[in-house]
């Protein structure tokens, strides 16, 4: 899935957020017109710019323009996107996917081996700002949920519950999902202006990888992170924040995985819910891999266990990113087609699965590392029987 | 681009070690030998870990390390028996989990009992109080005297109180109950109280049209069943030898018209039920319950008096339940549903962070933190067993009367107070180091009347030992057997 | 001072080290033996407790019931002896957070460590209504 296309920019000087359209009588002040052929003529009504897969343009005068973009294929009516004065266009939100994300920072206070989205560490908050506050004002009203991710979004500082602020208001009936390591909230004055967006539909998604301190800021390669996570959550809860608690599961989890879960029903019984997520083959982790890598097919009894626990106990639990073929049939219930269609892919062979339609399949990174278990299901039960491999 | 590389470099899990020269510090826990092979420790709040002998001593003389004993250095660090700092990094986290423990206390009273007649038709040999009489002047509730008793409970800082009525048969008062249902309707509205309703009867007087109110206002009835016939009927003796047929078609009549769920039954153990233990999980079983509650009878009234009769050891008690637990369990291994309530409150405590709220098992006590009895002459009473002990002439636990005391009078007086001393299982002599504390209770009211002291002596305490036992056995028989341990965490759901 | 523990005459007569036994965890050890037994502490000597158990009138207990009660104080004496330094080592933790638990978090702890953030976010910043 193409996210960003590049062209040559003409009378842009700072970055412009806006919808597209391939129709010119749509076209207002705060959309792009998309060019694919010969344009028949320069549009008469007030719009943000034109961007164009042509070498040329008529009528130039003092609009804004992107020539001699590669594809434009890519986009589809009202999606949004952000064009800056160096030619990039990228595609801020998809009006055809659920799962739109805006990325907060790319900074972040921890440092997780299995990190899918390394950090960098630049002040890059006012610019991505700068960038979501013209964009979530162009949201469609009917989004159903929007991620936050990061990084740390937290460290956006003061700006982070001015953005909450701001998709309260534009986006009421949105579910917003925040991804955080939760450290700032040890900090009580953190949670409790976090409660004083009061926003509902406003979830947490934060990670604990061990019940046991050094085991989880070895994981997050942080001092002092397990601590500050768990008091996080607890001054989170004395606020009523909703929260998710999300498991990375690879070789460092799993030994204490069970322990783990009992530890959340003890001393977070307060969590909406809790995910359990399969590692992502990109970022840090091929680097890492000879740390964190075990086939998932060889942790299905502490999966099961910790999974059934939390549901016995009445919690709400998931498991992401797993293949059907990979996990045991009773826990089919908690799987989840959980990754975004953008990274989403199958393997060759899952073609002939017949459950191939009920099946989260694998990121696309993960094509290059996956369970040696994967095998289509096939509704021939002698086909079965006779193991097609 | 090359700093940032730098700063990033991954390091190794022993960077991330808080400990300093090998040592530890120790959180508050109680130790017990569960079996000779095992030992148990129990955390402040509750949390467990059952560990080989001889683990406990190691701890406490810090032989247990971090490299050489990996798994349980780190089951004691996160379960909050170790911490490797003076004052744990989480200990408010410990905190909230205590307060949460004890937040049955955070409400106050809620449980008020309105004894509104001591009259009854049966003559139970274990009967702690009831009479026989036509005398309604004599033994019911006076309308000045449940006036007063509602006034009090509006008074109770609970937003949720339960009003229940007992007897003798709280039936033959039914009118009474009407009176008192009605007026307390009116004033929750004033004082914003939600109030649950429960009616206690044997169902031998009760009629469709009583139970056609309980419908219209929400009222749980709480019966009594003994078991099969030849002991209930044995128990409970009234004329005409009937009282099962008439339970029986009482339970029936009922659940037809409130529905199963507002029908309960309470059993009562004697020392014939002691014999029987399969037979009466199996009477409650077939007649659709799900659940029972084993209970020994209390040492109170005329159970006392009839020494011979009822006066059983705690042992045969213990046995009797363990013999109708096991039975009980093996209901659920065939796949039915089936529980055991005195198990479930005590599995709630050792396998949840949530508080549990009963008033027999409490630190402090249920007595006036969560109950309060109105008698039927208006004396007021700490429990249900303290007016049974006036019976007795012993009026320790009279906290006042509805005439002559003032809610503070009763509620923070001098009474309550004293009882108070005694009320926590924390500060009590063989209690305070007791791994089984934070899932057992004080019971100063048994106290007083077995053993004539209100601390109580815990040698000899019947309480304490079948409690000891009973929790001990739990423990045992979930970490001994996977399937059991699924059946109780179904109890406790 | 010989420090075997005996039996005589039914009575049972344990020593303990005083600078090993606390005398705390001596009476709470004691403290389960009250149905049986008349219990006793003096001092053999300013080093050594002498322990007694003497059966009370109307208890009959064997002398194979003896060579038991004599077994299980002498273990009973080493675990109320390691309840006791349980207890005192954790008092003013546990003081600490009962107190805390029947406050509402003004009593609450500082955070542990810091936010380091390569750039320079700092939490004290953020400002609260």
């Amino acid at each position: 899935m193409l996210l960003k296309t590049k062209g040559v920019s003409i009378n842009i000087e700072e970055t412009l957020v806006g919808k597209v359209t391939r129709l010119p009588e749509n076209l207002t002040s705060d959309s792009f017109l998309l060019v694919d052929d010969e344009i028949q003529a320069y549009p008469d009504k007030a719009h943000l710019g034109i961007l164009s897969k042509q070498n040329d343009i008529y009528d130039l005068d003092n609009g804004s323009v992107v020539l001699k973009i590669p594809t434009l294929e890519h986009l589809t009516e009202g999606d949004i996107v952000s064009v800056g004065a160096d030619g990039n266009i990228h595609t801020l939100y998809r009006v055809d996917s659920y799962h739109n994300t805006l990325l907060a920072t790319e900074r972040c206070n921890s440092n997780c081996l299995m990190c899918s989205q390394p950090p960098r560490d630049k002040n890059d908050v006012s610019f991505l700002y700068g960038i979501h506050k013209k964009l979530i004002p162009l949201i469609p009203k009917d989004c159903v949920e929007l991620g936050i991710s990061g990084g740390e979004p937290t460290l956006m500082g003061e700006l982070f519950f001015d953005m909450l602020e701001k998709i309260k208001h534009e986006l009421p009936d949105t579910e917003i999902h925040v991804l955080t390591n939760g450290r700032s909230f040890a900090w009580d004055h953190m949670a409790y202006r976090l409660s004083q967006v009061d926003n509902n539909r406003l979830m947490l998604g934060i990670p604990v990888y061990s019940d046991y301190y050094q085991v989880h800021d070895y994981i997050v390669q942080a001092k002092d992170a397990f601590y500050q996570t768990i008091a996080g959550l607890h001054n989170l809860a004395r606020y009523n924040q909703r929260i998710e608690i999300r498991v990375v599961l690879h070789k460092l989890s799993i030994p204490r995985l069970v322990k783990l879960a009992k530890y959340i029903y003890k001393n977070l019984p307060f969590v909406e819910h809790v995910a359990f997520m399969g590692l992502e083959y990109v970022g840090y982790t091929p680097h890492n891999i000879d740390k964190l890598w075990i086939d998932p097919m060889d942790y299905n009894k502490e999966l099961g266990e910790a999974v059934e626990f939390l549901a016995n106990k009445g919690l709400h639990v998931s498991i992401y990113n797993s293949q059907l073929c990979v996990l045991p049939e009773n826990l089919w219930q908690y799987a989840r087609k959980s990754i975004s269609d953008w990274k989403n892919s199958y393997m060759p062979e899952c073609q002939s699965c017949s459950k191939l339609e009920d099946c989260g399949g694998l990121f696309t990174w993960n094509l290059k590392k996956h369970s040696e278990h994967i095998k289509p299901f096939t509704t021939n039960v002698l086909e079965l029987s006779s193991g097609i491999e | 681009m090359e700093k940032e590389k730098s700063t990033r470099k991954f390091k190794g899990l022993e960077l991330y070690d808080r400990q300093v020269e090998k040592d530890y510090f120790l959180l508050p826990f109680r130790f017990h030998r569960l079996t000779p092979e095992k030992e148990i420790i129990v955390n402040e709040v509750g949390d467990y870990l059952i560990l080989p002998n001889g683990t406990f001593e190691k701890i406490v003389k810090r032989q247990i390390f971090k490299d050489s004993d990996e798994e349980l250095y780190g089951d004691l660090l996160s379960n909050f028996f170790i911490s490797e700092e003076k004052v744990s990094p989480l200990i408010d986290v410990l905190a909230t989990r205590y307060r949460t423990k004890k937040s049955f206390l955070d409400d106050f009273t809620s449980l008020h009992i309105f004894v509104v007649s001591l009259r009854c038709e049966h003559t139970c040999h274990y009967c702690q109080v009831s009479r026989v009489t036509q005398d309604k002047g004599k033994y019911d509730m006076s309308i000045e005297h449940i006036n007063k008793g509602i006034d009090l409970m509006m008074r109770s800082p609970n937003s949720h109180v339960t009003m229940e009525f007992q007897g003798g048969e709280a039936l033959l008062a039914f009118e009474n109950i009407v009176y008192a249902v009605e007026r307390t309707k009116e004033l929750a509205k004033v004082f914003n109280k939600k109030v649950t309703y429960v009616i206690c009867t044997n169902l031998a007087v009760i009629t469709e049209e009583i139970l056609l109110y309980c419908k219209e206002n929400d009222i749980l009835i709480s019966s009594s069943l003994d078991g099969p016939a030849f002991i209930h009927n044995e128990n409970r003796k009234r004329p005409g030898r009937n009282s099962y047929e008439l339970a029986i078609k009482g339970i029936e009549l009922s659940r037809s018209i409130l529905g199963k769920s507002r029908v309960s039954a309470l059993m009562t153990t004697t020392n014939l039920s002691l014999e029987h233990p399969k037979e009466i999980v199996d009477e409650y079983y077939r007649l659709g319950f799900k659940s029972i509650f084993l209970r020994p009878i209390s040492p109170y009234g005329f159970a006392v008096k009839n020494e011979r009769k009822n006066k059983y050891e705690t042992e045969k008690f213990i046995a009797f339940y363990k013999t109708a637990l096991h039975h009980i369990i093996d209901y659920n291994l065939k796949g039915e549903f089936f529980s055991e309530d005195y198990a479930s409150i005590i599995l709630k405590k050792i396998l949840t962070p949530f508080p549990v709220g009963y008033v027999d098992l409490n630190s402090p006590a249920g007595a006036i933190n969560n109950v309060i009895v109105f008698n039927y002459e208006g004396s007021v009473y700490a429990t249900d067993e303290s007016r049974m002990l006036a019976e007795m002439n012993d009026f320790s636990f009279k906290l006042g009367h509805l005439d002559t005391h003032s809610y503070e009078d009763i509620f923070y007086g001098e009474r309550a107070a004293w009882i108070a001393e005694a009320s926590t299982n924390e500060n009590l002599p063989g209690c305070s180091e007791c791994a089984f504390q934070s899932y057992c209770g004080a019971d100063p009211v048994h106290n007083l009347s077995t053993q004539g002291d209100i601390s109580g002596y815990r040698p000899t305490s019947s309480f304490c030992q079948k409690n000891m036992e009973i929790i001990r056995y739990l423990i045992e028989l979930m970490e001994s057997d996977k399937r059991i341990r699924t059946v109780f965490e179904s109890w406790i759901q | 001072m010989a420090t075997k523990n005996f039996i005589k005459d039914g009575v049972i007569t344990v020593f303990a080290d005083t600078s090993l036994y606390s005398k705390d965890g001596i009476f709470k050890c004691l403290y389960w033996y009250g149905d049986k037994f008349h219990t006793s502490v003096a001092f053999a000597d300013s080093e050594t407790y002498r322990i007694t158990l003497e059966p009370i009138s109307t208890i009959n207990i064997s002398s194979e019931e003896a060579e038991l009660y004599l077994l299980k104080l002498e273990r009973d004496l080493i675990d109320f002896n390691l309840r006791d330094i349980v207890t005192k080592e954790t008092k003013n933790i546990r003081d600490l957070l009962v107190a805390k638990a029947f406050s509402n978090g003004e009593f609450d702890e500082e955070p542990v460590g810091t936010l380091s953030d390569p750039v320079g976010f700092d939490v004290n910043e953020i400002e609260v209504a």
